[in-house]
């Protein structure tokens, strides 16, 4: 063999260079075993560190819907024109050869440019050239874009990888005028992005909620990108209880760069998967009532309605008024709207009808009678003599005439005098017995949105809870107790909850405001759907001919001429309904003896099946029967005219392009 | 002619093999210095007849013509002149050192541009040295044994070594040296010269790496920058920069020990079977500069995209041509044939072993050319006269 033969020669000094070369192959085959075989795995991560970034895809947000699949809330495309710095690097360097630095040059007598120089000229050009593309497309769409020196450089040092918005938000007007241009404006194209849209803008807000930004990984998630593109994650409201379920999955993307950071080559490694849609128990149309029905009181009513189906606790509206825009959340909002958002009265931002506590007022009267009829010390039909003027103390003012009272008409003149004589007489325990049956004092199960709060009952341990502070429960507390004033709060959404218990025969549901959580595109095979079921929270256990005089008085507060609500739903002596047959009962509570009323309307649809539960409640407002039942009947001649017209359940998709 | 042997009875056919490994060697360097070089948009778009790979293929029909020469005339007749060649290639290194002769590039003043050929007078002063010394060398072996003689010999080296290094182009000034010494040591000059001269040589360059890496600045100033450099990077030194701030000196300091890195990475990444040609993506997104990919650094590029099956088929191709040169000079007829050859043979391993090794940062990166493989003219060309004249000591071998 030719090695071994020149190894064996007895020719010293060409042994030597025998040996010498091959242990020289030896020593480089070694080295390159060791490189290519060895740590191969090593340099070929060193290669894929430097030449490519990844890039964060954000999934798409899954679509809030109504109960008859009207998009309340959705992801939507928003185009920006863009500068790509990849196609701009031939312009980068033409404009440094022939402008930058033949300028350069003129201005130094020749002399090179070096180092630092050199290099803030580079930049220079590469600004001029994306300048000038910016100043093409404003030409162009005739409108003023200014690209600023430091927002470019920033760019173009930070993430060169990603497109430089130039102009954001534009429309399809402007799209089209830049795309029929035969030539593009040099390294501009449009780059589409997704904002999160409220199509109806403050319908339903308070309870949709809004998102923001959200740049943080979630667990399951790669923690480290080159790149992130954030997606939205919700704040408050139902983005923020569905968050998890309608944000989906953000997806991977590696773009192959080259050593100047230029994009090369791009594919996708995961693909992003869309968050599934939640469908609502609210219906738009009921939606849009309630709130028209609170507009119509004023623009800056403080307010709420709840309406709810009481066989089983769906959510058909849930209104709070002022309202606020949530799409706003996704632009800088101005001065005058963040004021507005923070104005310490309005409160736009409370969702009322489950955060909102307040006095309840005369419509606590439903329990109290309950509590005195359970206890058997209240006939309905027995003849109480009313003073006019509670004597308890310096006495307790009365709106109701002195005169005979008996249940019902106690009950529809709202006489507080004959409601704190027949609750003294059941005792406290009772009462707060009562009001433990209807959950009073607790939350209804929404905590996922943020925005829930439990009001306050006088349990035994509160009322001990509170002596230990030194504030004692007196005899005239409970007097106040049992016109629902003084010590007691709750939300809107107990009280609809509590009349819902009496119009479906005294169960106690669980307020149900998302039906299903389904996928985006529906899959062929199976259905992946998660239907959340309605559930039973209790019962109030009372005789049922004790519920049943309770139900007949508040049909006679709506349709007794004497009824506080009766002037609402009656127009001329005639109902103002085609039929339907409303039940309720009015409610007005004063705060700390001021001049401030928070007036209530407890209802429902009697004569309907299943019956709709329509509570209103009005902060500064007059009275029930004057503030509050005129909104509640809006609603329910909204309910009777879905009910007549089926088949236009599947409104109009207003405001959509 | 003396009393060591320097014919063998034995003669037989040398076969195809030389020759076959050389074409091998020059279809891998077209193809890399293709791959090399068409990733580049703007060599892309020139005309085919511009481009760097169309060039090479000129460069080895040009190279082949000439040792098709040089086979026709005896060795001898062409040593007879070897001095002519010597004293010309001493003249265009001192050429070379004049501004406006010699044109600048990669750090050094190192070539004469000709218009359509860009001549770097090193890499033909290699081959004249190699002619000139084995003519010297050619005489008796006792007249070695005189100090006069030996240090005449080493006068021949040191001559282009010193206007080489002052262009600067350290490696291939550094290449007379493994070449000199292996043909005074072939020639049979007696060991304690040429012994001590390496020593004195190791001991030398010892002590240049040992003030530069340990001394304090003051005796550094005296020597030049540009081998103080390479000496860092080789060893992974901090750079002494006075007057710069840590961000500077990290700059430079990731700039200058740029190209071994990223060759590292382009070899490593290669693995065992490579990505395939044209596809190798250290070069394409220019990571490894463009400016030396084709050339210094073409290995890396091959050991990217073939792997290191590739590089084994490289290292095996070399591997036949330096041992048949060696065969060659066992059968030569003459000391001046058999030293020819050692010279060959020991230029062109020197070249492949500096070059794949700084690829692979077992050596320090310097401008070394790998042979037939690196793109350019002067390398090219004197690769294939130094294989003719090997081929030429082949065929004259019986002739007396």
């Amino acid at each position: 063999m030719l090695i071994i033969d020149q190894i064996r020669k007895n020719d010293v000094p060409l042994r030597h260079l025998s040996l010498g070369v091959l242990t020289g192959m030896g020593v480089l085959l070694v080295g390159l075993w060791y490189v290519q075989i060895a740590s191969a795995g090593k340099y070929a991560e060193k290669e894929k560190g430097q030449s490519f970034r990844t890039i964060r895809i954000p999934a798409v947000r899954g679509k809030i819907l109504d109960r008859n699949g009207v998009v309340l809330a959705e992801d939507r495309a928003s185009y920006n024109l863009s500068i790509y710095m990849a196609s701009l690097r031939p312009y980068f360097t033409f404009e440094y050869t022939n402008v930058v630095r033949p300028a350069f040059l003129r201005a130094h007598g020749g002399v090179k440019p070096k180092g630092k120089q050199l290099e803030d000229l580079e930049l220079m050009s590469r600004y001029l050239v994306a300048s000038n593309s910016a100043y093409n497309l404003g030409g162009l769409l005739r409108t003023q874009i200014s690209l600023s020196e430091k927002q470019f450089l920033l760019h173009y040092e930070r993430r060169p990888v990603l497109p430089l918005p130039v102009l954001e938000n534009v429309s399809a007007a402007q799209v089209a005028r830049f795309e029929e241009q035969p030539e593009h404006i040099q390294g501009m194209d449009v780059e589409a992005q997704t904002v999160r849209v409220y199509p109806f803008n403050t319908l339903a807000a308070h309870l949709l909620g809004y998102v923001t930004h959200d740049d943080s990984s979630k667990f399951d998630e790669e923690s480290f990108y080159s790149y992130r593109m954030d997606d939205f994650s919700g704040v408050v409201g139902l983005e923020r209880a569905y968050d998890e379920a309608l944000r989906g999955r953000a997806g991977v993307k590696s773009v192959q760069v080259n050593r100047l950071g230029y994009r090369h080559a791009e594919q996708i490694e995961t693909p992003a998967e869309a968050g599934s849609n939640v469908v609502l128990t609210l219906d738009y149309n009921i939606q849009k009532a309630a709130e028209e029905g609170l507009a119509s009181h004023g623009s800056n009513t403080l307010g709420a309605v709840v309406v709810m189906d009481a066989s089983n606790g769906d959510v058909l509206a849930m209104a709070s008024s002022p309202i606020f825009d949530p799409n706003r959340f996704a632009h800088r909002l101005t001065v005058g709207e963040m004021e507005y958002l923070l104005d310490p009265k309005l409160e736009p931002q409370i969702n009322r009808a489950t955060m909102g506590i307040y006095p309840p007022g005369s419509i606590f009267k439903i329990i109290t009678g309950l509590a005195a009829m359970e206890a058997g010390v209240l006939n309905p039909e027995e003849t109480y003599e009313s003073p006019g003027r509670y004597p308890l103390g310096k006495g307790i003012a009365d709106t109701a005439a002195p005169g005979p009272y008996n249940f019902y008409k106690a009950f529809i003149k709202s006489c507080n005098c004959y409601f704190i004589e027949y609750g003294r007489r059941a005792g406290l325990a009772r009462l707060q017995d009562m009001g433990s049956r209807f959950f009073l004092g607790q939350t209804e199960g929404l905590g996922g949105l943020r925005q829930e709060s439990s009001g306050t009952f006088p349990t035994p341990v509160w009322i001990e809870k509170q002596r230990q502070q030194g504030e004692h429960w007196t005899e005239g507390n409970t007097a106040h107790l049992c016109f629902g004033q003084d010590r007691l709060t709750v939300t809107p959404l107990q009280m609809a909850v509590m009349t819902a218990a009496v119009a479906n025969g005294g169960t106690i549901v669980w307020p149900r405001l998302v039906q299903r959580i389904e996928p985006q595109e529906k899959l062929p095979e199976g259905d992946s759907s998660i239907v959340i079921k309605n559930e039973v929270r209790g019962l109030i256990n009372v005789n049922p001919a004790h519920l049943e005089v309770v139900r007949r008085a508040m049909l006679g507060d709506v349709e007794d001429q004497i009824g506080t609500a009766y002037a609402a739903f009656h127009k001329r002596g005639a109902p103002v309904l085609a039929g339907m047959r409303v039940a309720g009962k009015t409610g007005t509570a004063t705060v700390d003896y001021s001049k401030r009323k928070i007036v209530w309307f407890a209802s429902y649809a009697a004569s309907e099946d299943p019956p709709m539960v329509v509570l209103v409640m009005v902060d500064y407002g007059s009275s029930g029967g004057g503030t509050c039942a005129p909104i509640a009947l809006h609603v329910y001649q909204e309910i009777e005219r879905l009910k007549r017209a089926p088949k236009s359940r599947t409104p109009m998709k207003g405001g959509i392009l | 002619m003396n009393t060591i042997p320097t014919t063998k009875p034995r003669v037989s056919g040398l076969g195809p093999q030389l020759w076959l490994a050389i074409i091998g060697i020059m279809a891998i360097g077209v193809m890399f210095v293709y791959s090399a070089t068409m990733a580049n948009e703007s060599t892309n778009i020139s005309a085919w007849y511009r481009q760097y790979y169309f060039r090479q293929i000129v460069f080895y029909l040009a190279g082949g013509a000439v040792a098709f020469v040089i086979c026709l005339v005896d060795y001898r007749r062409i040593v007879r002149w070897s001095l002519v060649f010597y004293w010309f290639a001493i003249i265009l290194l001192i050429l070379v050192l004049i501004p406006h002769i010699g044109k600048v590039s990669g750090g050094g003043r190192r070539w004469i541009d000709l218009r359509v050929f860009q001549l770097q007078p090193s890499e033909f002063a290699k081959v004249a040295f190699i002619l000139a010394l084995a003519h010297f060398l050619g005489r008796p072996v006792e007249e070695l044994r005189s100090p006069p003689v030996f240090f005449k010999a080493l006068g021949l080296a040191v001559l282009p070594f010193g206007l080489i290094m002052i262009e600067p182009d350290i490696g291939s000034a550094f290449m007379f040296l493994p070449i000199c010494l292996v043909m005074l040591h072939a020639a049979g000059a007696p060991f304690r010269f040429v012994g001590r001269l390496v020593a004195l040589g190791g001991a030398s360059v010892a002590l240049v790496v040992a003030v530069v890496l340990f001394a304090p600045a003051k005796w550094q100033s005296k020597l030049p920058l540009y081998p103080r450099e390479r000496i860092w990077v080789y060893f992974g030194r901090d750079f002494e920069m006075p007057d710069a701030s840590v961000a500077e000196r990290l700059k430079v300091q990731r700039d200058k020990r740029y190209n071994s890195e990223q060759a590292l990475i382009s070899v490593g990444s290669g693995g065992f079977t490579g990505k395939g040609w044209r596809q190798g993506t250290q070069n394409a997104l220019g990571f490894l500069p463009r400016a030396v990919a084709h050339n210094d650094f073409i290995f890396s590029v091959i050991a990217e995209e073939m792997g290191f099956v590739g590089s084994v088929i490289v290292i095996t191709l070399y591997t036949v041509v330096l041992f048949t040169g060696i065969r060659i000079a066992d059968e030569a007829r003459d000391r001046l044939g058999r030293l020819l050859a050692v010279g060959v043979v020991t230029m062109l391993f020197s070249h492949v072993f500096i070059n794949i090794g700084m690829n692979i940062c077992v050596m320090p990166v310097v401008g070394v050319p790998l042979p037939l493989l690196s793109y350019g003219g002067s390398s090219v060309l004197c690769s294939l006269i130094a294989l003719g004249i090997l081929h030429n000591i082949h065929i004259y071998r019986r002739s007396y």
